[in-house]
């Protein structure tokens, strides 16, 4: 049985599409439902949709950051509250220095002629392949040992832009070969010095690049777990390695975990939005006759 | 207004040479045009004026103050792009304005500015709008428009109506001309285009593989070529080019051609004696041939008649070549007709085949 050019689709193609919907949705849908529920919801085994949803679990993972003392949270733990604001801070500041060096760069490796030009722009690329397991031992004894940074955001946010920066210069490359060299030939006519051309020309032209880019780092930064868990100490942990850490023999209080885990979710949620926006396809178009 | 002077201008890539030895003054207030063929140097020679090329050797001297080693911004100059070159983030004002904003004018300056040259260019109702959301002459205008603000000593045109239709290039063309003439700055046009080049230029500078071949008046290019390349490429159609021997037969001078027998002019044939006896490239205009029913015109065959209006343009054969042939359209020429031409002696031009000099 085949389904007719024009008409009605295979139903098999509507099951298909349903099942990765859940696949897809439904780890999400879970971590929410179980976000608002009580532990002795959580783990009775009578209790599936039907329970009372409560905002208890937030409330406890943000007792901290509250303007009021939630009732039922007996002993206000600060630790995530303080991995949240170790998460923003780093993951902002290592997408702002990874987009300001990168764009430079690529800029440098797309107008600039000079010896070995060719071998870095490949090179920054193959750098991208290590796997950042294989950079952990060597960075975390660097790190410790030589630059005694071990402990502190900015060793978190350093080792954030050099594993980020290659992706960044590669992908931003690709978008500075498009602007039309003769804009900044028209730029430099009109009296503009290599500074204005780059950041009154260039830049606002690679504006989508920029975005992508930005959205890429940022939700590299703000996930990544395993060099994060090696090199932060205790005031300088982020919101993944908050949640595993919380993961105790003793104790796994699962609704907090689930409550964490969404609001993990959100800032990168909110960034893509913000950011996605600046993705325009076109932007030069009817600059120079093409 | 600037005199522009161009002293043994050098421009080599790598090993290869493109612009050997380049000699030119400009005068102040003119429109100076460089024309040739595409690779022929004329653009890297104003990239060079303009300070986005660096010259191999020689100087560039505008009024006197060599120029040659500064940054384009130092130069008092304004340039209009081939493509346009509009910065797409910018709607039409910004983009006029550009120069001024980045020179630190006064808003207000800059306004009365942009609305001034805007309304020039026709362009007061588009200010607002993005390049990508105007016609292509309308971005042409746009384009000259950022040249014009600036109210530099200078300006430099690189091929701008290369991209229109023939229509709006035509209209663009006169528009430039009466721009010049109201604005009466020194402009240095580069086209490969004759038909602009005559129309446009107060001077002609004709380019060939790096070199001058010639600099004049459009008039004089026309008149007096003084080689075959500058005898070809200048005039529409193409002049044609026959060989022939010159001969002196009893005191008077006469080409002999395959098919042709002309006797040259008594004032022309004295600065020629010393050259009878040797074969010659002769240059005719196709309006150097006129229909005639005198006993000694030539009968020619029409193998193609293009009819373009008040002129028909004929495919002829003379002696074995191929010649161009324009006649007035009064009465029409069909093609395989046999006429009867005459060669205008006074269109005659005379080359010597191994140098293509003029005689």
């Amino acid at each position: 049985m085949s389904a007719p050019a024009t008409g009605k689709q295979n139903p098999a193609f509507y099951a298909l599409l349903c099942a990765l919907i859940i696949m897809a949705i439904g780890p999400v849908l879970m971590m929410l439902i179980t976000s608002l529920k009580l532990n002795v919801d959580i783990m009775s085994d009578t209790s599936g949709l039907l329970f009372m949803p409560t905002l208890r679990n937030y409330e406890t993972a943000l007792c901290d950051m509250l303007w009021y003392d939630p009732a039922h949270v007996d002993y206000c733990d600060p630790t995530f509250g303080r991995a949240l604001v170790n998460s923003l801070i780093i993951s902002i500041t290592s997408t702002i220095l990874t987009l300001v060096i990168g764009t430079m760069a690529a800029y440098a490796l797309v107008r600039f002629r000079f010896m070995g030009r060719d071998a870095v722009s490949l090179t920054t690329l193959m750098m991208r392949m290590v796997p950042p397991a294989v950079l952990l031992v060597p960075v975390f004894g660097i790190w410790t040992f030589q630059f005694a940074i071990d402990g502190t955001r900015a060793g978190i946010v350093l080792i954030y832009v050099a594993m980020n920066l290659p992706f960044v210069i590669w992908i931003l490359q690709s978008f500075i070969v498009q602007v039309p060299i003769q804009l900044e030939e028209a730029a430099r006519m009109d009296g503009a010095g290599p500074f204005q051309v780059f950041f009154l020309v260039v830049l606002p032209l690679i504006k989508p690049g920029l975005a992508a880019a930005s959205i890429f780092t940022f939700r590299i930064a703000w996930n990544e777990f395993l060099l994060a868990n090696a090199l932060a100490d205790r005031n300088s942990r982020t919101v993944p390695v908050t949640i595993v850490n919380s993961l105790t023999e003793f104790e796994i209080d699962w609704g907090v975990i689930m409550a964490t885990g969404m609001l993990l979710a959100i800032p990168p949620i909110l960034f893509t939005l913000l950011a996605s926006r600046q993705i325009i396809t076109g932007m030069t178009a009817g600059a120079v006759k093409g | 207004m600037p005199e522009i002077k161009l002293d043994g201008l050098r421009k080599d890539y790598g090993a290869v040479s493109v612009i050997e030895n380049l000699n030119l003054s400009m005068e102040d207030g003119e429109f100076t045009v460089l024309v040739g063929p595409s690779g022929c140097g004329k653009s890297t020679t104003l990239r060079m004026i303009a300070g986005l090329e660096n010259v191999t050797a020689g100087r560039i001297e505008i009024d006197g103050r060599d120029v040659s080693k500064l940054d384009p911004k130092e130069r008092d100059l304004a340039m209009v792009f081939q493509d346009y070159a509009l910065y797409p983030h910018m709607n039409v004002a910004k983009n006029m304005s550009f120069a001024l904003r980045l020179a630190r004018y006064s808003k207000a300056e800059i306004n009365k500015r942009v609305t001034e040259v805007a309304e020039i260019l026709d362009l007061s109702a588009h200010l607002n709008r993005k390049p990508a959301e105007l016609s292509g002459g309308q971005r042409q205008r746009v384009a000259m428009g950022r040249a014009l603000v600036r109210d530099a000593g200078t300006f430099l045109f690189d091929e701008p109506l290369s991209n229109l239709d023939a229509k709006l290039r035509g209209q663009m063309r006169a528009e430039l001309a009466l721009m010049s003439q109201r604005i009466n700055k020194n402009m240095i046009y580069v086209t490969h285009d004759q038909v602009e080049a005559m129309t446009l230029g107060d001077r002609i500078v004709v380019m060939k593989a790096g070199q001058i071949m010639q600099a004049g008046t459009p008039e004089e290019l026309y008149r007096k070529p003084a080689n075959v390349f500058v005898a070809g490429f200048i005039g529409s159609p193409p002049m044609n080019f026959l060989i022939a021997e010159l001969r002196d037969e009893a005191g008077t001078v006469r080409l002999e051609g395959s098919g042709f027998s002309i006797p040259i002019p008594a004032e022309r044939a004295a600065s020629l004696t010393q050259h009878t006896g040797r074969t010659v490239t002769v240059g005719i205009r196709p309006s150097g041939f006129t229909e005639s029913d005198a006993a000694n015109a030539t009968e020619m065959p029409v193998l193609l008649s293009e009819y373009v209006g008040a002129q028909s343009v004929l495919i002829s054969e003379l002696g074995g070549a191929r010649v161009t042939i324009e006649v007035n359209s009064v009465a029409p020429v069909r093609s395989g007709e046999v006429r009867k031409f005459q060669i205008e002696r006074e269109e005659l031009h005379l080359f010597d085949p191994k140098t293509e000099a003029a005689l």
